[in-house]
């Protein structure tokens, strides 16, 4: 202790101070060097010392040193507790009054310190391996360092401790210690260790540290007690939230139930303080916050479901309704314990009936719910506790028709009883006072009474509204509309929007109800068209659009001048699409529409901040898309819940039709075929035609061959023999056969020449006439196939349509039907492709017969120029013929004379001699040989 | 609700063995053939009777995988039984038990209670252990023995009522300290009037006392 002093006040007397840093590098070489354990001890004193005023010199040299000393000194309590303050002064960045305020301090040296410290894990062993210690002077400090360091690194430290063996476990003994001060410690310990560590949650749970923790409560007093209450409910907190396996351990454990006696206010008790302390408010919170952990309406359904039924069970929630009722609860505490009871009875029929029946303490005993209303309608109430209210009110009626039906009926005109207030009364004076929050607060209190619920929409379309005196009463529908054309503040007519569309969602009656009123649809018209760009105004826009889509979606089509159709119309006309959905769709993009829909509770701190109801974004979200299609689609059924139906039938609507086109296509397709065939039969015919001409033109070319060449006349005067008979008889007999052929080519020449020329032309002009006729068919069966062909291409692009409609509609049967309809298509397409091609070939065919008929023509023209050649010499050689004719005729009339004289003589000679009738036959057949050829 | 003890169990062995599902089927009497993945460590309860006594189980379900390991080891030294699961169709989840034994038996408390499960039964076409293989080692350790299937909940009511029972005979034999809250058990509140005025944490009253 000497040297320690001196060392320390010898500098003072020399007059020249050595810095801290001197100090400590002095102190630090003595406790590395020092063989003594006492030499050692009085330096880590002295650092330690110094190590609030000195943190950066006595952390940056002495960290290693002192490590060095836990690990050699721990058998020595008393160094091991120096080196363990000493370290926790450097690294905690709590200002001290010791430390020196003037000189700048980083802000975060204790987080550095900490880094450098746990960078060896086997650090933060050691440490851990010292709890073992039951030493205060050990066990305190080592508390008070692991808290420090799990405060400056807290994600880095959790993972090492985690990694550990038994890391957490000792901890966790700590809460057992039986010196307060270090059990309290450790609470703050265990605060950090467990914070958003879902791994070292459940391990801490394990080792049974709900049981720990609510028995120290109760020690402590519970909501009574002290900050170590507080300490206590922290650490629930922590290892009960986000922690779905602890709380499911916490409600099998029956922890829940042991909650119930720190709800338990002994009214002298708080009467007699006369108030509260901050302490027990902030213990009170925190109690609620525990409870409405467990019941969130963000845990997994079954979770909150069972904890809700054993808060009921266990008296929990009759604790909590008392406390409602109580009086001189300070009003936080108030709100939140309204908020908790709405999250106990949030969607639980049994706790939902429970809080219906709880009644408040006043004369007459009203129920608690219209205790509640009353102060949720009264501006003079703290806006968070009017929220909380609301909030109630919506817990109550969540998934809970009898209760729904219950705060209808108070409204209903047979139920009314002047003397008590009753929850309508309530939320009527709320709807129609003149405090904008309290209009919203009952829009949307209403709209909760009747959401999901037609029945009671249907009922609250009965209420009627007395007006002032001498006027007819009016319906409760009419009148929000009126509010709301009327103008008003913003919330009052969000309010009554939200609560508009809700009740007229689903419920065809209130719409035409609705409608009926012919000033509201121009209203909505007016206000959705109008262009004011405010943020609020947008919202009111995009709420009066939506209420528009549901007029339209949920329209029996009762009313002419408002009709699905004639609404389409209106908003298509009046306000355009875009404009339309531009506005719808403004709305879910409001930030405080996102606020709104994120849970039910209404955790808002200023009224400004109120514009959404929770349940109003989700009805908006599952209509939001229903209603552009409504107002955009192309006609067809509408009605939300007939959509898909109507569908359907329209695509067999056109399945059907475009069967009938089909069919029709079928039938021309046959009727072309058979014009195609009728064609090709008359094209052979023609072709036919064209051959027998050809044929024909042959012949003649022959003839005028045979015509060509003169009969040889061969004349001899013979002697008179036999031979000199038959060759004459012969040459006679040819002379006969050409005379006669000559006959008859005279004839035809003068006529049948005639005749020839005729009648060639004339088979020309036929042909001719059927080409035409055939070009003619041809034309029209070209059209024919193009209207075909449009019609193929509008088959194929209405199939296409209907392919990707089936696929929307993904009805296998239309499906089916579409792949029939495709098939069928492509076998038309391909007769018609056929029908082409044949079409193509007809025509080339008609050419040819064409240019063969010119030909024919020409050849007929050359033809008829030969012969009427042929006919000029032919008359000539006709005159000659004729002459020698007659010269032969003498010269035959000679003969005969000789011939009759030499059979004369031959009879007389004994010879028989034969007649000429041979002679005859011969011409005969000569004769029709020709006629075969004038043919 | 009340109870006459509470045990605290804890399930380990590889992963894909079967464990949260034998778990769920103990729990709801159900089998979820596709399973998520355990992260970390799952809570599951019931309430059983032996010996006419309601006893209540508290049960973690751990994380098989090699990477959960410091995680789950921070259980065994608060549970008061263990079921130790293999695969009968995964011959390496057999081999892994000897890692598993000496793991447990480091970190728990020596009385811990440990059943051997043969999980899977159902698929003997793919069987890869053969029972007495089983059997063998459970002799050799001193281990109970089953085989079970949780598809089929054959053998699983069994398993954790003789791992309970085999507990009950222990504190029936003075073997546990029932006292000690960190050996897994707990006595019921009403069988405990003594209990709560235990000083909790004393394991070291003696050692230096002068403090502050």
């Amino acid at each position: 202790m000497d040297y320690f002093r001196n060392m320390l006040g010898g500098p003072q007397g020399e007059g020249q101070t050595p810095s801290g840093a001197e100090t400590v590098e002095r102190l630090c070489e003595r406790v590395s060097s020092s063989t003594l354990l006492d030499d050692r001890r009085d330096a880590v004193r002295a650092l330690k010392a110094l190590s609030k005023k000195f943190r950066l010199e006595v952390g940056t040299q002495a960290m290693d040193i002192l490590i060095n000393v836990l690990e050699q000194d721990r058998n020595d309590a008393e160094i091991t507790g120096f080196t363990l303050d000493t370290l926790y002064h450097v690294m905690s960045n709590e200002p001290t009054d010791e430390e020196d305020t003037s000189a700048p301090v980083d802000s975060d040296l204790g987080g550095q310190f900490t880094e450098i410290f746990i960078k060896k894990s086997d650090n933060v062993s050691l440490l851990l391996s010292f709890l073992e210690e039951y030493d205060f002077h050990v066990r305190w400090p080592t508390v008070k360092l692991l808290t420090v360091l799990l405060t400056n690194r807290q994600k880095d430290l959790q993972e090492i401790i985690l990694v550990i063996p038994m890391g957490v476990s000792r901890l966790m003994d700590l809460l057992s210690d039986s010196r307060e001060i270090i059990r309290n410690d450790a609470l703050l310990l265990l605060n950090q260790l467990t914070k958003g560590h879902a791994n070292i949650q459940k391990i801490v749970a394990f080792e049974n540290a709900f049981e720990r923790i609510i028995d120290i409560i109760r020690d402590e007093g519970a909501s009574d007690g002290g900050i170590v209450v507080e300490d206590c409910l922290l650490l629930l907190q922590n290892l009960l939230r986000n922690n779905a396996s602890n709380q499911n351990f916490f409600k099998e454990g029956s922890f829940v139930q042991r909650l119930t006696p720190f709800f338990e206010l002994e009214s002298e008790n708080s009467n007699k303080q006369g108030g509260w302390s901050a302490q027990k408010v902030t213990n009170m919170h925190l109690l609620l916050q525990l409870v409405r952990t467990l019941v969130s309406p963000n845990n997994p359904q079954n979770q909150t479901v069972a904890c809700q039924k054993v808060m009921n069970q266990c008296g929990l929630l009759q604790e909590l309704c008392s406390i409602l009722m109580a009086s001189g609860v300070p009003a936080d505490v108030l709100t939140e314990t309204i908020n908790t009871v709405s999250e106990v009875i949030r969607g639980s029929t049994a706790n939902q009936e429970y809080f219906a029946s709880v009644l408040a303490p006043s004369t007459p005993p009203r129920p608690a719910i219209v205790v509640l209303l009353m102060s949720m309608v009264n501006e003079k109430q703290p806006f968070v506790l009017r929220c909380a209210v609301l909030y109630c009110f919506q817990s109550f009626l969540c998934k809970n028709e009898v209760g729904q039906s219950q705060i209808i009926q108070t409204l209903l005109p047979t139920a009314a009883d002047a003397n008590s207030i009753t929850a309508g009364q309530l939320l009527c004076g709320g709807l129609f006072s003149a405090d904008p929050l309290s209009n919203w607060f009952a829009s949307v209190a209403l709209l909760h009474a009747i959401v999901e619920n037609h029945t009671q929409k249907e009922q609250l379309l009965r209420v009627q509204l007395a007006t002032s005196l001498g006027n007819p009463p009016v319906s409760l529908l009419q009148q929000c509309c009126n509010m709301l054309s009327q103008g008003g503040k913003f919330q009052t007519r969000i309010g009554l929007l939200m609560v508009l569309c809700g009740w007229l969602c689903d419920c065809p009656i209130a719409v035409s109800h609705f409608l009926s009123n012919t000033a509201n649809v121009p209203y909505l018209i007016s206000q959705v068209s109008s262009s004011e760009g405010e943020e609020h105004e947008a919202i009111v826009q995009g709420l009066c659009a939506f209420l528009l889509g549901i007029c339209m979606l949920y329209n029996d089509d009762k009313s002419e001048a408002f009709s699905k159709s004639a609404l389409k119309q209106v908003i298509q006309n009046r306000i355009g699409l875009e404009s339309f959905t531009d506005k719808l769709t403004q709305v879910a993009q409001n930030e405080n529409y996102t606020r709104a829909a994120k849970k039910p509770h209404l955790y808002y701190k200023h009224p400004n901040e109120i514009v959404f109801d929770y349940s109003f974004t989700r009805l908006f979200k599952s209509l939001e898309n229903e209603v552009l299609k409504a107002v955009s689609g192309s006609g067809g059924a509408i009605n939300g819940r007939t959509l898909l139906g109507g569908d359907e039938d329209q695509y067999k609507a056109l399945l059907r039709e475009q069967e009938e086109v089909l069919s029709g296509l079928r039938q021309q397709l046959e009727e072309m075929q058979g014009q195609n065939s009728a064609s090709e039969r008359r094209v052979a015919e023609l072709t036919d035609q064209v051959q027998q001409l050809r044929d024909q033109n042959a012949l003649l070319k022959a003839h005028k061959g045979s015509q060509g060449t003169p009969p040889p006349v061969a004349a001899s005067p013979s002697g008179a023999s036999a031979e000199e008979v038959e060759s004459l008889q012969r040459e006679v007999d040819s002379l006969r056969s050409q005379l006669t052929e000559k006959d008859a080519q005279l004839q035809a020449s003068a006529a049948g020449g005639d005749e020839d020329k005729e009648n060639n032309p004339d088979g020309g002009a036929v042909l001719q006439a059927s080409l035409a006729r055939l070009q003619g068919e041809v034309a029209s069966r070209d059209q024919e196939i193009s209207g075909l062909k449009a019609e193929v291409t509008r088959l194929t692009t209405e199939l296409q349509q209907k392919s990707t409609q089936s696929a929307e509609a993904s009805s296998p049967e239309s499906d089916a039907a579409t792949a029939e309809l495709q098939s069928r298509l492509q076998a038309s397409e391909s007769q018609v492709a056929a029908l082409t091609e044949e079409r193509n070939s007809l025509q080339e065919r008609v050419k040819k017969s064409n240019e063969e008929n010119l030909k024919l023509a020409s050849n007929v023209r050359t033809l008829e120029e030969e012969k009427q050649n042929a006919g000029g010499d032919l008359r000539e050689e006709m005159e000659t013929l004729k002459k020698e004719q007659d010269d032969l005729l003498v010269l035959l009339a000679d003969q005969d004379a000789k011939i009759d004289k030499y059979k004369t003589k031959l009879k007389e000679l004994g010879q028989e001699v034969e007649d000429d009738d041979d002679d005859d036959d011969l011409d005969d057949d000569d004769d029709d040989d020709d006629e075969g050829d004038a043919d | 609700m009340s109870y006459a003890y509470l045990f605290k169990y804890i399930i380990i062995g590889d992963t894909g063995v079967g464990k949260s599902c034998l778990l769920l089927q103990f729990t709801d009497k159900r089998f979820q053939p596709v399973h998520d993945l355990t992260i970390g460590v799952e809570f599951g309860a019931r309430m059983i009777t032996i010996d006419g006594k309601q006893i209540k189980l508290q049960i973690w379900d751990t994380a098989g995988q090699e990477s959960f390991r410091s995680i789950t080891r921070s259980y065994y030294r608060g549970a008061a039984g263990a079921l130790l699961v293999y695969d009968i169709t995964r011959r390496d989840t057999f081999n892994h038990l000897t890692t598993w034994l000496e793991d447990a038996r480091q970190h728990s408390n020596s009385n811990m209670v440990i059943m051997l499960i043969g999980n899977k039964s159902d698929l003997e076409a793919r069987r890869e252990v053969k029972k007495e293989e089983g059997e063998a080692f459970a002799r050799e350790h001193g281990l109970i023995f089953m085989e079970t299937s949780a598809k089929t909940a054959a053998n699983v009511e069994e398993a954790f009522i003789n791992t309970a029972k085999e507990i009950y005979q222990k504190i029936q034999d003075g073997v546990f300290d029932i006292n000690n809250e960190a050996n897994g058990i707990k006595i019921g509140p009403q069988h405990s009037p003594a209990n709560q005025n235990m000083p909790a944490g004393g394991s070291g009253g003696n050692q230096g006392g002068g403090c502050c």
